[in-house]
């Protein structure tokens, strides 16, 4: 009976001009319902995840203590091919994780000057690399990683590979990076002694 | 035995009152930093997969971010000393295309391998709008950042498409089956 009725009641598309502004206008909110989709997506899949993660990682910063990471700054400074390891590859990476953007900058006061912009560059190359795996680190800017993550998530695979790879790369990435930047540095702090 | 409960007691309390400020901070930052984003990334999404916006993408940047020579091209256009520092503030051009290539890479359309040297294809600049900031946090003197700034920028022209290089070889036998 009722459903008699309902197959009763349909009513056909508006057309002409009336039936173009509805259409419009069915077009216009198409666009936010979708959005919101997307969003409910992102808040009911990551959020809860993330603010567990979050807050374990801020635990145990609090407990560790992110000061103690600049007794190793003090040491980094020093001349010699064993120390450039240290001064671009665990000393960012260290100040990204315990001190966070942009506050991992800071560890750069225990570092002489001419190695100051090199580890700038270290350490803030691997803003985005740590967010795969430690969001902590960079809450504000997720989505270079976690946009083109979401496409991965779509087909269907796991995240867990292109995480650590790109936390490796990373890894690589701002070690050359203090390495080559360092090297731009000294000649160029050279040429303005000389001139 | 007193003292020791005293002991105990301080333990536990410092850790759970640790525990507890982290969660606050998490709900701070989910509400204050990523959530805003988060919408304003939903809208960009809708807009895309709704509109033509998406099949007019789809055509321009798959193509460079499916092959190893467009990535090269996209991570020299980002590190030109002139507009890396441009494309740099919080990250957000960056995040917006890292969000397009996510959905080109869910369509289908770009190899899912292709995600790790795109990472760094589209991120060559990061920073780079940050260097006398970031150097002031380090106590840098002026000198230093005189030079710094420049130092950084033309470093970044060097290893900007050498991180796309490394990305790539290192995606070998990324989800392939």
């Amino acid at each position: 009976m009722f459903s008699l009725l309902a197959e009763d009641a349909t009513v056909g598309e508006p057309t002409g001009v009336w039936g173009a502004i509805a259409g419009g206008a069915e077009y216009f909110i198409g666009i936010f319902n979708e959005g919101g989709a997307v969003l409910t997506g992102l808040v009911t899949g990551i959020i809860p995840t993330l603010l567990v993660l979050l807050t374990a990682v801020n635990a145990l910063i609090r407990l560790i203590g992110p000061e103690k990471i600049e007794n190793l700054g003090k040491k980094a400074g020093q001349p010699g091919l064993i120390w450039y390891p240290v001064r671009y590859l665990v000393l960012p990476v260290l100040a990204v994780f315990f001190l966070t953007n942009p506050m991992a900058y800071t560890i750069g006061r225990f570092l002489p000057e001419r190695f100051k912009p090199a580890f700038y560059d270290s350490a803030v190359s691997f803003v985005h690399p740590i967010t795969g795996l430690f969001p902590h680190a960079n809450a504000g800017e997720l989505f270079v990683y976690l946009g083109i993550a979401a496409g991965i998530t779509t087909l269907g695979f796991g995240l867990g590979d292109l995480a650590i790879r790109f936390l490796l790369v990373g890894l690589v990435v701002i070690f050359i990076r203090g390495i080559v930047t360092e090297f731009i540095t000294s000649r160029m702090m050279a040429r303005r002694v000389a001139a | 035995m007193n003292n020791l409960l005293v002991k105990i007691g301080r333990g536990v309390g410092g850790v759970v009152g640790a525990l507890y400020q982290a969660g606050r901070d998490s709900v701070e930052t989910v509400i204050r930093n990523i959530l805003p984003f988060m919408v304003f990334i939903s809208f960009i999404i809708g807009l895309v997969l709704v509109t033509g916006v998406g099949d007019v993408i789809a055509n321009t940047i798959s193509p460079l971010a499916g092959s190893l020579v467009g990535l090269l091209i996209v991570s020299i256009v980002c590190s030109i000393p002139l507009l890396s520092p441009l494309l740099g503030p919080g990250a957000v051009i960056a995040q917006i295309v890292g969000t397009l290539l996510g959905v080109e890479i869910g369509k289908g359309t770009i190899p899912p391998q292709y995600a790790l040297p795109a990472l760094f294809a589209i991120n060559p600049q990061v920073g780079c709008d940050f260097i006398p900031v970031g150097l002031a946090l380090g106590e840098a003197e002026p000198e230093t950042v005189e030079v710094g700034v420049p130092a950084v920028l033309f470093s970044r022209l060097i290893t900007g498409p050498l991180a796309v290089v490394i990305a790539y070889f290192a995606s070998f036998g990324m989800y392939q089956s």
